[in-house]
């Protein structure tokens, strides 16, 4: 099939569905300044009000302990592992707290797959959550995460986002979604964690029962351009049945300190898939800009290129950092970045509805020069609470035979 | 194609090499950005076709030894040292020793003229020839917010080069500093590269992409007589620089002379330097002290 960049063009402009073929040709073939420039158009057709969005919330990585061992993530720590560790509720509480404090109205919970929490430990986690802080939102736990408690518990995804459902949960994070294609599932080592049915399946799910989810990709590994046309397809495909995603997030494959190393792709190939993701994800209203993996500067760049929204202030992040990483924007850095973009910054919650202006124009907060981490170095304490959890892996049995043991 | 959402008569202009007015380069800062950037690369491509070029450069500490600087020189690296003297005679007597090191094929650079006018040793000429004298090739920069034209030409008159003409502040009016870099150039064609993304960074504050790439495109659109726009690899990263490149830049300064990506991508490969050019769509050209 021979396409022109003006057939394409009027496609776009009419508001016409781009085919796998046709999409595959623009991300080969049209000028980054083309791409940019149809990206921009349709997010100035779905955004007419010139806002940018963000939001406050805390990324909070509760365990690195993980079985899945994807060799792209430089974030995991074995079982058994002296770096290992699970947070306390406590330490969790203070983090909301410090959240609060920026404003924040959401956590974003996300962790390995530590063999030693039960769907109990999760499910008292955030009944504990909602009993403190009732207003609080908890984004947590994505599909591989909601699998490995399914496959844990042996009870069926439904049942496991119902019960946590009932515990608290208001939302499903897209993470671990890497890239939607099984071939590059198993080249990466995550097709065990999730296949891309079991991935698309569990977001299914949630959406069924009434969950909002955001999806994402992590490009720049094994895949081809194909795959990750066929992973924004399948995604499209999904949203068509469903409409319950609310947010696309691409971001680059962070290679430092992971067991695949390699080389990241360019900012150039960020924009340009970004772009892209754009013109195919025609039924996603929101697309998000990674400044944490590409900085603030290509970060407020992609605004140009087709996001309308500036993530999350993080507060915290524990996974890219990991992978060497390690930009950091607070809530002024992200409204003067959106303000010198030509757009309107405002607080949005997680289902995208708008909150309000910046905190920062109601009141003075502490300025965050960088982000926080889980853990202060060198902390290896055990939470206390841990030992009322039956452990599964013989280090989890052994170290809560030894409560203070610095074994997570 | 797109259309551009440019006045097309100063598009035309800036196509031809005209030299923009003040009002006609401020209406282009306040274009949007996709427009800007694609005007920029079309001027830029039109001149200098899609070569990109790069100055891989070795900043000697001075625990260096004489073997690394001699190595460096053999592999064409560009010794460019950092103003920490006190003195006049200690500066003179640091390039004679990274200069007798490195042998005379060196290229060896340094300072920001700025600097050593700051440092009121003497008469700017006469710093210039104590250091030409003692061997240096060029000074590294010229800042075009901080240094007069008097000082620009005291340069070629005590026989160095000039690195680039560059912008020290953090600025807020990329026109007016257009226009600075422009008087600066005017009768001066042995200046080659203007490095408009300044070179000092609030912390709190740094520039944003928006301003970058629109002072990089303004640059290039704005002085037809400057062959080269720079971007300072190390202190941009990777990843800004290389789209600088398609906003209008041609030339990427202080890229690493090791090697070793293991120091991280700031530091990293002459192979990721080539690397983000070609995936910028540009031709790497060999290594050059000059674009
Ligand atoms: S990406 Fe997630 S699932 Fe994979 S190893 Fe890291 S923590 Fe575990």
């Amino acid at each position: 099939m021979s396409h022109t960049l003006a057939e394409l063009q009027t496609r776009i402009e009419t508001g016409g569905r781009l085919g796998a073929a046709e999409a595959l040709f623009l991300y080969r073939s049209a000028p980054t300044w083309w791409l940019g420039g149809m990206a921009d158009l349709v997010r100035r057709r779905k955004h007419p009000d010139g806002v940018v969005t963000y939001i406050i919330d805390r990324n909070v990585n509760y365990t690195n302990v993980c079985v899945a061992r994807c060799n792209f993530c430089a974030f995991y720590r074995p079982v058994g592992h002296g770096e290992g560790y699970v947070l306390s509720f406590d330490e969790i509480f203070r983090k909301i707290d410090e959240t609060l404090a920026l404003g924040g109205a959401q956590l974003l919970l996300q962790g390995g797959h530590n063999p030693d929490l039960p769907l109990a430990w999760y499910e008292d986690l955030f009944r504990a959550v909602k009993a403190r802080y009732p207003a609080l939102k908890l984004h947590a736990l994505s599909p591989p995460e909601v699998l490995h408690l399914s496959r844990m518990s042996r009870l069926e995804v439904p049942h496991v986002i119902a019960r946590l459902v009932a515990a608290g949960l208001d939302s499903i994070p897209g993470g671990g979604a890497e890239i939607l294609v099984d071939r590059v599932r198993k080249l990466l080592n995550c097709y065990g964690k999730a296949s891309a049915d079991e991935w698309l399946d569990v977001m299914r799910q949630a959406h069924r029962a009434g969950l909002r989810t955001t999806a994402t990709m992590m490009y720049g590994t094994v895949e081809s351009d194909e795959e990750r046309l066929e992973h924004m397809l399948r995604l499209r495909a999904v949203q068509d049945e469903t409409g319950g995603f609310t947010a696309f997030i691409a971001w680059s494959y962070q290679p430092e300190h992971t067991e695949r190393g390699g080389a990241e792709a360019t900012g150039i190939e960020y924009l340009r898939t970004l772009a892209l993701a754009r013109l195919v994800l025609d039924n996603f209203d929101n697309l998000q800009a990674s400044w944490v993996t590409q900085g603030g500067k290509v970060g407020q760049l992609s605004l140009a290129f087709g996001a309308n929204d500036m993530g999350s202030v993080m507060i915290e992040e524990n996974v890219v950092r990991a992978a060497g990483a390690a930009y950091c924007m607070d809530e002024v850095e992200i409204v003067r970045h959106v303000e010198d973009a030509g757009f309107i910054a405002k607080r949005r919650s997680m289902h995208y509805e708008i909150l309000g202006n910046p905190i920062i124009r109601e009141r003075e907060l502490p300025r965050q020069l960088a982000l926080a981490t889980a853990r202060a170095d060198g902390d290896t304490s055990v939470p206390a609470e841990l030992a009322s959890y039956p452990a599964r892996s013989a280090a989890g049995k052994r170290q809560r035979s030894q409560p203070r043991s610095p074994v997570a | 194609m797109m259309n551009i959402e440019i006045n097309h008569a100063i598009a035309a202009r800036a196509r031809a090499g005209e030299s923009l007015t003040e009002a006609e380069l401020a209406e282009l800062d306040s274009t949007d950005v996709l427009s800007l950037g694609m005007l920029a690369d079309e001027v830029r491509r039109a001149r200098t076709g899609t070569a990109v070029t790069y100055t891989r450069v070795f900043e000697p500490g001075p625990e260096t030894d004489a073997p690394s600087l001699a190595a460096m020189a053999a592999r064409g690296v560009e010794i460019r040292l950092a103003l920490t003297a006190a003195s006049l005679d200690e500066a003179a007597s640091r390039i004679a020793h990274v200069r007798k090191a490195s042998g005379p094929d060196a290229r060896l650079t340094g300072f920001s003229l700025a600097d050593l006018s700051a440092r009121g040793w003497a008469p700017i000429g006469q710093v210039l020839a104590a250091l030409r004298s003692a061997g240096l090739d060029a000074i590294a920069d010229a800042p075009v917010d901080a240094v007069t034209s008097a000082e620009v030409d005291a340069v070629a008159a005590a026989g160095l080069g000039l690195g680039a003409l560059s912008v020290r502040g953090v600025p807020d009016q990329r026109v007016t500093l257009v226009l600075k870099a422009r008087a600066a150039l005017a009768g001066r064609p042995w200046v080659s590269a203007f490095a408009p993304l300044s070179r000092e960074q609030s912390v709190s504050a740094p520039t944003t992409g928006y301003h970058d790439v629109r002072m990089v495109a303004l640059a290039r659109l704005g002085l037809p007589a400057v062959s080269a726009i720079q971007v300072d690899w190390q202190q941009y990263g990777p990843k800004l620089a290389q789209v600088a490149l398609t906003f209008g830049a041609s030339h990427l300064d202080r890229v690493s002379p090791f090697d070793d990506t293991a120091l991280g991508s700031r530091r990293g490969s002459v192979e990721e330097v080539r690397r983000n050019i070609v995936a910028a769509g540009f031709t790497p050209a060999s290594p050059g002290t000059s674009a």
